[in-house]
């Protein structure tokens, strides 16, 4: 395909904004696409190289602007670019307002060399693979030198395409397509170009989740919206997308589609030494997990990095043994350790103590998901920003290993011996976890009620982690997927200013300190005298909190309290209503519980509110409207 | 094999002709000279080299092609004096250049020829118009042109035999005339061709001002920069696709 025709068809899509259409669009481009589908559903995504590569282009938007003045010439230069940049706002707008190919080639006379297979006669265009080709050597180029060697070659890629390829290859450069083509889009399109006639049997039919219908014949026809209809099924789709969390490559995914369609899609399997998508997590609190998974696989949340492992030990067996177990094994025979980010960068070099950790643990196949933390001497957690002091450091990363400790928490077995398990509950992929990184693998509790959980996050918020995740223990892992088997416990929506009107003593090691403080907030009394107010200001408690107090800050709350105790009984005082504490909560409920007649679901102490009165603790009033707008 | 001694500044010219224009290069080893033949990556500027055996000290060599990184070798031929001889030997067996230069020995490692760009190729152009002039005459020509401009035009006026070098900026111009008694020779004919001041400043950087250079130029035309070094035995041709004129 010539870049110029695939240009001129990107520009179509951009121009398009109904999403079905889009989709319809992309699908007709990957079906015509030919030898060269692989590329051109990388450069749709604005890549050279797949996700899973850790090689890039790497050419920055200085080189870009340099490369556009040189082809643009006479007598532009990169100064002239960035006006016309700050001007029009975008790369691919600039270098199409020019008029390029001033400077001819020598192949136009017979000379030069036949680097450009196309003949690169004056007129004629580089094809789709010429670019490819062309940006993966300005990818290579490397060393002395090398700068002037991209420029050059860049410069010559532009000087040979018109106004409307140089858009779009200004903005394939730098990875910014603006095409309004997401990567939703071309794993539809993928299914919709190559798979949607596999869903045209009777059995199907009933399956699909478009028009019931599912015929190929609907294709490109309209629906009474004007907006084509789509024949791929959702297995379809499903399909694709399960192939992809697998490779982490679209161009070969829909190269599999078109050649080996949907029996070539599901042969596809994870390969040790191929990163994939970490799986996402979206917020949520403890009611949604329980009411929507009956229980919840409960772990600490740990604030670090992502790291994804990759290692086959050259040995698989006891050391000295050459039996190989799996002949999936032996296919990976010797990878790694490697570790990649979230981002599916290499980290590998600037992780050394975790490279060794897992080579000396490991000895099966294996691709884990984890979380490296930074720690003090204590082994205590230390924020994130220390962790990246480590993370993408490519000098000093011994000295720098002096200074910071690292631990690492495996958290999920994606693969294992030879077996693929994104398909398996996180309970079984859990278990295999702990067989093979015994003491690397992070706990996961099994829990049933909100108590357990509250009881599991304040110990992880007490041991200084960042608080806990949820999960749904029968899920599988899907690379890449936000979706909601995997929630972070919600932050509280919002905090109230709550007055401190009693508490109880602690137990055990904590009996000499005030444990749980109750919470009210303040009634006024409308209609009554100012002085009235003042003489029989009264509060309600809404709550107890607990949560998330360190035995330092009980200590130094006791303190400030025991001047306050107004009487005690058993274990629980009342206090003078003095302090007021800011308490998070995740949701207001009537409760015949307390005075007010509400409480607190999952009350949390953030902090004293030193800077605030009794006075300007919030009322019952503000309590009922946000119990009311929930 | 390969096995040659040779003068410091000889090597020194000869690396700098191939390296304003690439920055990788195969260098062919052939039985009587050493060859190189390379262009740029946008396949716009090409060179030419050849260094007989003769231009050497010794000279052994089978026919080998060998690929090295340009700004490599002449950071280190350029820690010899210009007195100082160049001893080089290739390691077959682990494939790197042994160079020795008043007892500093240097072992560079070379790059695998294949994976260098292809080798251009040179055709005779048949070019109506040559001029022959001295190095230092380009120089100033290019020197003046750049002050206002980034591209020049090369002109041979039949009728008035002379050749003109121009260059037309945003504001200011320039014109070098050259009468056919400025130059060392002049076959007129119709020659009027544009070119990247961005190149030709570069080939211009390798040329030696007191060079005799033959230029060939035609119309609408690649323009061949054509000199010799080491005595005679060096030969070099540069040639550069030219620019098309907007007017």
């Amino acid at each position: 395909m010539e870049f110029a025709a695939f240009a001129a068809r990107a520009e179509a899509i951009e121009e398009t904004e109904a999403d079905h259409a889009t989709t319809v669009l992309v699908a007709a481009l990957l079906a015509d696409a030919d030898g060269d589908l692989e590329t051109v559903v990388r450069f749709l995504l604005g890549r050279v190289f797949p996700a899973h590569e850790t090689r890039t282009l790497d050419v920055g938007p200085a080189l870009c602007r340099e490369a556009i003045a040189k082809a643009a010439g006479p007598n532009v230069d990169t100064a002239d670019v960035e006006d016309r940049l700050a001007d029009r706002g975008e790369i691919g707008a600039v270098a199409a307002s020019y008029d390029f190919g001033g400077q001819r080639g020598l192949a136009a006379f017979g000379a030069g060399n036949g680097t450009h297979a196309d003949g690169d006669v004056d007129g004629s265009g580089p094809t789709v693979a010429d670019v490819d080709g062309t940006l993966r050597s300005i990818a290579a180029a490397a060393g002395d030198g090398s700068e002037g060697t991209k420029l050059d070659t860049l410069f010559g890629l532009f000087n040979r395409i018109d106004p409307p390829a140089a858009k779009i290859l200004a903005r394939l450069v730098l990875g910014e397509m603006r095409l309004g083509v997401g990567e939703g889009t071309v794993r539809d399109a993928i299914a919709e170009a190559f798979l949607a006639t596999d869903a045209a049997t009777p059995s199907d039919a009933g399956a699909s989740g478009t028009d019931g219908d599912g015929r190929r014949e609907d294709a490109g026809q309209d629906d009474e919206n004007g907006e084509p209809v789509l024949t791929a099924t959702d297995e379809d789709v499903a399909a694709v997308e399960r192939a992809l969390q697998v490779t982490n490559d679209y161009g070969r995914v829909a190269a599999i589609a078109r050649d080996r369609g949907r029996p070539g899609l599901a042969d596809q399997r994870l390969v040790v030494g191929r990163p994939v998508q970490a799986m996402l997590a979206q917020a949520g609190t403890a009611a949604d997990a329980l009411a929507e998974w009956d229980r919840a696989a409960v772990e600490t949340k740990f604030d670090g990095a992502r790291v994804q492992v990759h290692y086959a030990p050259s040995s698989p067996t006891s050391p000295g043994s050459t039996a190989s177990t799996a002949s999936a094994v032996d296919a990976t025979d010797g990878i790694g350790p490697k570790l990649y980010s979230r981002n599916m960068d290499d980290v590998t070099a600037a992780l050394p103590e975790v490279v060794e950790l897992v080579a000396s643990r490991v000895d099966v196949p294996v691709i884990l998901d984890g979380e490296v933390v930074a720690v003090d001497e204590d082994g205590d957690p230390l924020p994130f920003q220390e962790v990246l002091r480590r993370f993408r450091r490519k000098h000093d990363v011994d000295r720098m290993r002096e200074e910071v400790d690292l631990r690492f928490h495996a958290f999920d077995c994606l693969h294992a011996g030879g077996e693929d398990l994104l398909e398996a509950p996180l309970e079984t992929r859990h278990d295999r976890l702990r067989e093979v990184v015994p003491d690397l693998a992070a706990t996961l509790t099994i829990a049933d009620d909100v108590e357990t959980i509250e009881t599991i996050e304040r110990r992880a918020l007490d041991a200084g982690h960042e608080g806990i995740m949820l999960k749904n223990p029968d899920s599988p892992y899907t690379p890449g997927d936000r979706g909601k088997n995997w929630l972070k416990r919600k932050p509280d929506v919002e905090t109230l200013d709550l007055v401190v009107t009693g508490g109880e003593w602690g137990e055990g090691r904590r009996a000499s300190l005030f444990g749980t403080f109750e919470v009210s907030v303040r009634v006024d009394r409308a209609g009554d005298g100012e002085e009235a107010v003042h003489a029989d200001r009264r509060f309600e408690p809404v709550g107890k909190v607990a949560t998330g107090i360190t035995d330092e800050r009980l200590a130094s709350l006791t303190d400030q309290f025991e001047p306050l105790v107004r009487s005690e009984e058993g274990t629980t005082v009342t206090f003078d209503p003095a302090v007021v504490f800011e308490v998070g909560y995740e949701e207001i409920q009537r409760s015949p519980t307390y005075g007010s007649g509400y409480a607190l679901r999952f009350p949390r102490f953030v902090g004293v509110r030193e800077d605030k009165d009794v006075t300007d603790a919030d009322t019952l009033e503000r309590l009922e409207r946000l119990a009311d707008a929930q | 094999m390969f096995k040659a001694i040779v003068s410091a500044s000889t090597l020194q010219d000869a690396l700098e002709s191939v390296s304003v224009l690439v920055d990788e290069c195969k260098i062919r080893l052939n039985e009587e000279e050493l060859a190189i033949r390379a262009v740029d990556p946008a396949n716009v500027g090409m060179v030419d080299l050849s260094l007989e055996a003769a231009a050497f000290e010794s000279y052994e060599a089978d026919g080998g092609v060998i690929g090295v990184n340009l700004a490599r070798l002449q950071d280190i031929a350029g820690m010899a004096n210009s007195g100082d001889l160049v001893h080089l030997e290739l390691d077959e067996e682990t494939r790197k250049l042994h160079i020795e230069i008043d007892g500093l020995s240097y072992t560079l490692a070379l790059i695998d020829p294949d994976s260098i760009r292809q080798e251009p190729d040179i055709p005779e152009l048949d070019l109506p118009a040559e001029i022959v002039l001295e190095g230092a005459q380009i120089d100033r020509g290019i020197t003046a042109a750049d002050m206002v401009s980034d591209h020049i035009r090369l002109r041979v006026d039949e009728a008035a035999e002379a050749f003109s070098i121009e260059a037309e900026g945003d504001t200011d111009d320039v014109d070098l005339n050259l009468e056919r008694d400025d130059l060392i020779d002049l076959t007129a004919g119709p020659a009027d061709s544009l070119f990247s001041l961005d190149y030709l400043k570069d080939m211009n950087k390798a040329i030696p001002k007191d060079a005799e250079v033959v230029v060939e130029l035609g119309e609408e035309f690649p323009v061949k920069l054509h000199y010799s070094f080491a005595e005679g035995m060096g030969n070099v041709t540069f040639m550069l696709a030219p620019r098309i004129q907007s007017e």
